[in-house]
């Protein structure tokens, strides 16, 4: 969609960063004072109300104040149980879970055993993107398989998995039901599409004619891979890493299915010891211990992924620009 | 060293009937060989099965070694894009050095730049750069490597018309003594680049020949056309049979800046369009039920009548019908 070329309201003296932050404050204000008063409806009606002023204030299109109101409802749907969910922990409960052992060794499962599956899905799956990119005969076959676990129900997944790879299945050696290595297996079946879609995406979007000219100029096609096609495709594969990751952090039905609790090195003890996946954890806890207990668990869990999430997105921002297309 | 290719490729997109490149060609040592032909006659993809690009049956040769067989970093060839094809994450001092890594004999790439008057964009990256420049250094990226043979597909076609004038003469330069295979559309590069044209059309070669040959005597009504040579359908014209020495049926071809134009002259004509060109007019006359076109410097009114003087020495008579030549 391109920028709108006129307003109503003019920017020139105000900024489009200022009014964002403008706005942002005036949501923060709202949404402290209904907390506070206990309304959080109101909250939501204030929410919609205002993204249809300022679209007005900004445009006065009926189109484009009526396309940001009906969006503005989805945004209630997604930012207002966030925001409840963040206001209504307990500082003091959220510290004790912080401290507590248990907790950490969840933490550190969490987000090591997403990233060993995200690491597993980039291995296998950048080679496999890169084909799925130049084309071959089944090709939509290959890709149906891809796209299976984007609709497949994550328990059946598991399921499927324990078919698959488990007793009687293939690699009967390798101990798939509650051991780490089916843990990260089912992470990795249903986070791989993302990090084989976002990597394919990018290699379609390098121009042939650029892999065209290393070959002529001396490079085979590993070379080719190494210093052309791979580096201009960086960014896909970050962004389908990161995405592979966050699929698996948030991964429940399969990795309860296969891996419901495991054993696994925890460095910071310097021994194994036995863990559940943090989304388990948090439903485990969600059943024995209720909402607060749970809340505080997933509020740390959510804090920590966020941050892992930004850092990533941060140190990868700058060095894997391509410096614009050619 | 010389070239020789006869090579033939079957290429199909999706839902597209599939075009097949059947053509063969020869370019001696030092010579430049230019491959003229309209949009989507399949030059490009001519040059890139030459290249290795796209699988082919059929040999090409470099002197006696058959390089049909081996993949595209083995075939000692040169390459200039038409959309450049830089690396846009490395310099172009390192888009031009990139060659050197995998072969023995290369040149320096900051000589190379100085020597192609873009040393001054050594340590940046492409996408700063305008198309002249950019186009400058995918040719010393090509040359740095010492190929055997040059291939080119249309380095001049994205640019303005003073930059690509200004590339136009440093090529010409450029390629002098080297063996090189270019492919264009417009006439205007062929002429001033080639030793020999070979004329494409529909994924064939039609015809073969030097420049003259080409411009002067082209071997069918579509050459005739393409290389912008009127193509007078004989028997729709016979005025002109009345004065020139044509059989009674067949395409005579006949250069636009051999026909007088004047008080008196050959055959009386009426014009019909007048086209303001750089230093002189382009003027389409009605003789018969043909249309011809001659340059004058005069500038006569649509529907004005004047006088046509067709050398006869200039008249080629090359086919049986006139066809129609995409731009």
């Amino acid at each position: 969609m391109g920028t709108s070329t006129e307003t109503r309201f003019s920017l020139d003296g105000v900024g489009r960063g200022s009014l964002v932050v403008a706005f942002i404050a005036l949501q923060a204000c709202a949404f402290v004072a209904t907390y506070i008063t206990d309304r959080p409806t109101w909250y939501a009606l204030f929410m919609i109300g205002s993204v249809a002023a300022t679209a007005y204030a900004l445009d006065g299109d009926a189109f484009t104040v009526g396309v940001a109101t009906l969006g503005s409802v989805l945004m209630i749907v997604l930012a207002l149980p966030l925001f409840l969910f963040v206001a209504r922990q307990s500082p003091s409960l959220v510290i004790e879970k912080a401290l507590d052992s248990d907790v950490h060794r969840v933490l550190y499962l969490g987000i090591y055993g997403p990233l060993l599956a995200a690491i597993l899905s980039l291995v296998f799956g950048v080679p496999l993107a890169h084909l799925l990119a130049q084309g071959f005969p089944g090709q939509p076959l290959v890709e149906s398989l891809v796209d299976l676990p984007l609709v497949v129900p994550h328990s059946v997944a598991g399921i499927i998995i324990l078919f698959g790879f488990g007793k009687g299945g293939a690699f009967p050696s390798i101990s798939i039901l509650g051991s780490m290595a089916g843990m990260v297996l089912a992470m990795a079946f249903v986070s791989a599409p993302y990090a084989v879609n976002a990597t394919r995406e990018a290699f379609e979007s390098i121009n042939d004619r650029l892999e065209y000219a290393s070959r002529i100029h001396g490079a085979n096609r590993w070379e080719t891979f190494r210093r052309i096609t791979g580096p201009l495709a960086v960014r896909g594969m970050v962004t389908g890493g990161v995405l592979a990751w966050a699929r698996a952090v948030s991964e429940f039905g399969a990795v309860a299915v296969v891996a419901y609790s495991v054993d696994f090195f925890y460095p910071f003890a310097g021994k194994k010891v036995t863990g559940q996946h943090a989304p388990v954890f948090v439903y485990n806890t969600y059943l024995q211990g209720g909402l607060e207990q749970s809340g505080a668990v997933a509020f740390l869990l959510l804090a920590v992924s966020g941050l892992i999430f930004l850092l990533v997105r941060y140190l990868t921002g700058d060095s894997t620009s391509t410096r614009g297309v050619v | 060293m010389s070239l020789h290719a006869d090579v033939s490729a079957t290429f199909s997109a999706d839902g597209a009937e599939s075009f097949h490149v059947d053509a063969a060609f020869d370019v001696d040592r030092g010579e430049s060989l230019v491959i003229l032909g309209p949009s989507g006659s399949g030059k490009t993809l001519l040059l890139e099965t030459v290249a290795g690009f796209h699988p082919h049956d059929g040999p090409v040769t470099l002197d006696d070694r058959r390089v049909s067989d081996v993949p595209p970093e083995h075939r000692d060839f040169g390459f200039v894009f038409q959309d450049y094809a830089l690396f846009p994450h490395m310099t172009i001092t390192e888009n031009v050095g990139f060659g050197s890594r995998y072969h023995d004999d290369t040149r320096d790439a900051t000589a190379l730049l100085a020597e192609l008057g873009v040393s001054e964009l050594a340590d940046r990256y492409p996408p700063t750069l305008s198309g002249g420049e950019k186009q400058r250094v995918a040719l010393a990226r090509a040359l740095a490597v010492r190929p055997e043979v040059m291939l080119l597909d249309e380095p001049l076609a994205a640019l303005d018309v003073p930059t690509r004038q200004a590339l136009r003469d440093d090529l010409a330069d450029v390629l002098t003594d080297v063996t090189a295979v270019y492919v264009t559309h417009n006439r205007t590069t062929a002429r001033a680049l080639a030793d020999r044209i070979a004329v494409m059309n529909d994924g064939q070669i039609v015809q073969v020949g030097t420049p003259d040959e080409i411009f002067e005597r082209p071997s069918s009504p579509m050459v005739a056309r393409f290389t912008g040579s009127n193509a007078i359908t004989i028997e729709d014209a016979p005025s002109l049979r009345a004065v020139l020495d044509l059989p009674s049926e067949g395409v005579a071809a006949l250069r636009p800046e051999a026909i007088g134009v004047g008080d008196d002259g050959d055959v009386r004509a009426r014009v019909e369009r007048v086209v303001r060109e750089d230093v002189t007019n382009r003027v389409t006359f009605r003789v018969d039920d043909v249309t011809v076109e001659a340059y004058t410097d005069r500038t006569p009114a649509t529907g004005e009548y004047l006088w046509l003087t067709f050398p006869a020495e200039r008249v080629h008579v090359c086919g049986t019908r006139v066809e129609s030549v995409p731009s």
